[in-house]
């Protein structure tokens, strides 16, 4: 595929940036004892990027064969041609980066290729089957696997040459649990990239199913907390939910340039000194963090980036237009879904430093609050002001756990939250790595860390 | 691309698919089916308060559902050389399962009405620099009406396309579609002072339609980001809530419609199984699908499977009426066939579910909501989260404010609680007028009661 690319681009003088794209995405779901649905999603395609008169033009095509893609180039560059007049602020040539040469296999690949479907539609019916009979109270317990195999190449005019594969299984278990008529639902689910061994090396099916029944069951006789300012203990998914959604997005470059809180705060304190904040292509401290790429989609090799350190804020996160913008070097962190869509800076695996406490310290030193677990969803805004929805809160009182709440949505400004944060725990574990980041095309990223305390707006009666 | 190139295309590939069909059933391949979605499009993007990227993109997805004995396999390839393949591939699927339902076949053809054609000439006409055109159009308005507001991105976009349907039991269904739509999304920004996220849109079949709605839905953006500026926080209280359209479904009425789902109806996961023909919301609340009307964006004469859909009530004054059956969940339920509701494309199984609501205008003049001798939160948008079975919601309000004896203040630091299914019964009053949502769903303003607002107590 890389001689194919570069025999495209051979002639060409301005920038180009071919991107073949080939994705397999294959989902088992069990539910009421049999097999719901047994899919498998196939799609693959070259995308064509050009750097025209200062601006961008990009097309895209599902035939890979040299005249589709050159014909993709020509549409792409007519597209530049057009738009051109329109750009104010012109891109000038870009700032040349640490491009990735060579093969890059993931790891799990032989594991994802070596297990049937057989294997995967057992695995998720047997656990659909267990879990339904522990409690007459469950209504309804499904049980899903899902994976993406990926392959791409990408070749640029100016250097990059690469050719890489990996592989992202996730596995959930939700569940509805029906008391009288009061529904509740639990739900949990784990994803990486590597094989199963890594995907269940924390927990079995079998204990990720116990743990989305128990959380339904026990919501049954949960009530709203009281709503409010609180002094929370945030578990590492939920950290990753903060990190991700009230700090990783501002500080996207893209999002800086359009003006969002992190825009001119380099050098300033945004956090505590506790604060320590990256985002790595690499998964850090432990294997398998679901954002893990080994090349971004500009053909750049992922760094770790220091975004917060030690409560100042050090770098956004760039792609090779913003760092020219910054004079600074790319992050790698350009991102695209599909062969069809367009390269955009994107998280990958966000991550807070651990610190010096324990869990038992922190619940032991907190007179009045709260310990929240289990993420939902999250969003944050230009302003920093950030929600995500967490499915349990446990009281605290006089340092013990006391009682299991409703979870609701927490919310806050981002620099105020973690200008907040006074405990950070030694613990430290991804945990977001299931579902997809929403940015206008979906990614898939990872955040997690230490458990830390801080203040947040938590909604409630 | 044009319609007739197009429609060319349509029956080229209805002679392909035929010919997959008939060879599907000589090798044994008895329930076979095809769904074809093409699409061209061209786009320009804003980013950053400029132009971002101009592109041209084409694609034919096919998805492919072989059912035998039972046991469904599905495949997605946007790869037409190899359909054939697929079609194995997707019987593999089937066949290494051991799960097997008689319910689960594909269903039979049924006569289908006419609809407008949604595809109006006039588009083939447009291209890339019209776009462009209109995208400086865009910037000047930001410019010199809305300095203060960033455009964080926008996107104008050119679309044509077509949707087909095939099965090995007869099912045909072909539309063509072209539209041309713009949406924008940014913030306001005086100093520091950063106002709350908002986005609006604008769809039209044809330039002149566009370019009415597209100035008007930019206006809103606009006004909507200078609004909320100069935000402050607020005590906690308990009280009336405002809803526009937009947040009366994205929020409100969206979750009570995912209850009616006929797949969480049979599985027990809906609050709503059993209440067919009981009040499950206040009376002036009615509700019906309507996907027969012109220049509208969700009007189609088939559903996901090729099935017939029509006209018919959801809820009448409070009174449910249906659920949202595709052809498996309506044999589950034990009626014959479907009622048109199957949901999806060629990249997923047939769902269930409405494509065009239509809700009942109410009696009340919006701009009496303004009005009122109390407090009372109008909320734009819900940043949140909702759990399906048990109805519960929470959420950052968004771009909101609240009215308090005909001030209107800019808010922010605020959530709201509640639950969908006690929401249907808090319903005070409904506006004469609305908004249509996506060209498509038809909306009205919500005044509703008794609702927990969490803010940060000293109001500073």
């Amino acid at each position: 595929m890389r001689d194919l690319l570069k025999e495209c681009i051979e002639e060409e003088s301005g920038l180009v940036e071919l991107r073949y794209h080939h994705k397999e995405n294959r989902s088992f779901f069990a539910e009421k004892g049999r097999i719901e649905s047994s899919a498998l999603r196939k799609r693959s395609g070259v995308g064509v990027r050009v750097l025209h008169n200062g601006t961008w033009g990009f097309a895209s095509t599902s035939e890979i064969t040299k005249a589709s893609i050159q014909n993709a180039m020509r549409v792409a560059k007519h597209a530049a041609e057009i738009s051109s007049s329109l750009r104010s602020e012109k891109i000038p040539s870009l700032p040349k980066a640490n491009f990735a040469i060579g093969n890059f296999i993931g790891e799990g690949i032989s594991d994802f290729k070596n297990k049937t479907v057989e294997e995967k539609l057992e695995l998720v019916l047997s656990i659909q089957e267990k879990a339904q009979k522990t409690s007459s109270l469950l209504q309804s317990v499904g049980c899903g696997y899902s994976e993406i195999y990926e392959e791409k190449a990408i070749v640029t005019s100016d250097g990059a040459d690469s050719f890489f594969s990996m592989v992202r299984p996730e596995f959930r278990v939700n569940a509805v649990a029906n008391q009288n008529g009061k529904l509740e639902s639990g739900n949990e689910s784990i994803g990486v990239t590597g094989g199963w061994d890594c995907l269940f090396r924390d927990k079995n099916p079998s204990q990720i199913s116990e743990d989305a029944c128990k959380t339904a069951i026990d919501l049954l006789s949960s009530e709203l907390p009281q709503g409010g300012l609180a002094t929370v203990i945030l578990s590492p998914s939920i950290v990753g939910l903060l990190v991700h959604e009230a700090i990783g997005h501002t500080v996207e470059a893209d999002f800086v340039l359009a003006g969002s809180v992190a825009n001119g705060k380099i050098g300033t304190r945004v956090g505590s000194d506790l604060v320590s904040l990256c985002d790595s292509g690499v998964s850090e401290y432990l294997p398998g963090a679901g954002g893990t790429i080994p090349v971004d989609d500009e053909g750049v090799i992922p760094e770790k980036t220091m975004i917060i350190e030690n409560g100042i804020l050090k770098s956004y996160l760039h792609n090779r237009e913003t760092a020219e913008r910054f004079q600074t070097k790319p992050t790698g962190s350009a991102r695209a879904w599909e062969y069809s869509d367009v390269p955009l800076i994107r998280m990958r695996n966000t991550f807070l430093l651990p610190g010096n406490s324990s869990l038992e310290e922190m619940i032991a030193g907190t007179k009045d609050g709260y310990f929240l677990d289990g993420p939902k969803n999250g969003q944050a805004d230009a302003t920093g002001e950030f929600m995500f929805a967490v499915q349990k809160a446990y009281r605290i009182q006089n340092g013990k756990i006391t009682s299991l709440l409703k979870g609701v949505t927490v919310s806050g400004l981002a620099f105020d939250v973690l200008q907040s944060v006074d405990m950070v725990s030694k613990e430290f574990k991804w945990d977001l790595g299931s579902g997809h980041c929403g940015k206008g095309q979906p990614a898939k990223v990872d955040a997690g860390g230490p458990y830390v305390r801080a203040k947040v707006l938590l909604g409630g009666n | 691309m044009d319609k007739s190139s197009l429609q060319t295309k349509i029956s080229d590939q209805r002679n392909l698919l035929d010919g997959l069909l008939k060879k599907a059933k000589s090798n044994g391949i008895d329930q076979v089916e095809i769904f074809s979605s093409y699409g061209f499009s061209q786009d320009v993007t804003l980013e950053k308060s400029d132009l971002n990227s101009c592109t041209a993109t084409e694609e034919n997805m096919f998805g492919i559902r072989v059912i035998e004995k039972g046991s469904q396999g599905f495949i997605t390839t946007n790869h037409l050389p190899t359909l054939w393949d697929s079609i194995l591939e997707a019987r593999s699927l089937a066949r290494s399962q051991t799960t097997p339902d008689v319910d689960l076949v594909l269903p039979e053809p049924r006569s289908l009405e006419n609809r407008p054609s949604q595809y109006d000439s006039s588009i083939d006409s447009l291209d890339l620099s019209h776009l462009v055109k209109i995208a400086k159009e865009a910037l000047d308005w930001r410019k010199n009406q809305y300095p203060l507001v960033s455009i964080d991105s926008g996107e104008m976009t050119i679309s044509k396309g077509f949707k087909l349907i095939m099965s090995t039991t007869g099912v045909f269904g072909a539309e063509l579609g072209a539209d041309i739509s713009a949406s924008v999304m940014g913030m306001a920004i005086n100093g520091d002072d950063i106002g709350s996220f908002d986005y609006d849109s604008a769809t039209a079949n044809d330039l002149v339609t566009f370019e009415k709605r597209w100035k008007l839905a930019f206006e809103n953006f606009g006004d909507k980001c200078m609004g909320a500026l100069g935000a402050r926080t607020i005590p906690s209280f308990k009280g009336k809530i405002l809803l526009p359209p937009d947040a009366v479904y994205s929020f409100f009425l969206g979750s009570f419609m995912g209850a009616l789902n006929g797949t969480s109806i049979r599985k027990g996961k809906s609050k709503m199984q059993g209440k067919v023909g009981t009040k499950v919301a206040s009376e002036k609340l009615s509700i019906w699908e309507d996907p027969t009307l012109d220049q509208f964006s969700g009007t189609t004469a088939f559903d996901r499977e090729g099935q017939p859909t029509k006209k018919q009530p959801v809820l009448t004054n409070g009174i449910l009426e249906t659920y949202f059956y595709n052809t498996y969940e309506a044999k589950k339920a034990g009626r014959k066939e479907s009622n048109g509701f199957a949901t999806g494309g060629a990249q997923s199984l047939p769902g269930c579910g409405p494509r065009q609501l239509q809700i009942a205008p109410g009696s009340s003049n919006k701009n009496d909501f303004y009005k009122l001798n109390e407090k009372v939160l109008y909320i734009n948008r819900i940043s949140g989260t909702n759990d399906g079975p048990s109805g519960d919601f929470s959420g950052v309000i968004k771009g909101g404010y609240l009215i308090d004896k005909g001030e209107k203040i800019p808010i922010k630091e605020a959530q709201v609680v509640g639950n969908v299914y006690s929401a249907l019964n808090q319903i005070e009053a409904i506006s004469k007028e609305g908004e249509l949502l996506g060209e498509s769903y038809f909306v009205p303003y919500m005044l509703l009661d008794g609702f927990s607002i969490t803010g940060i107590a000293d109001g500073n």
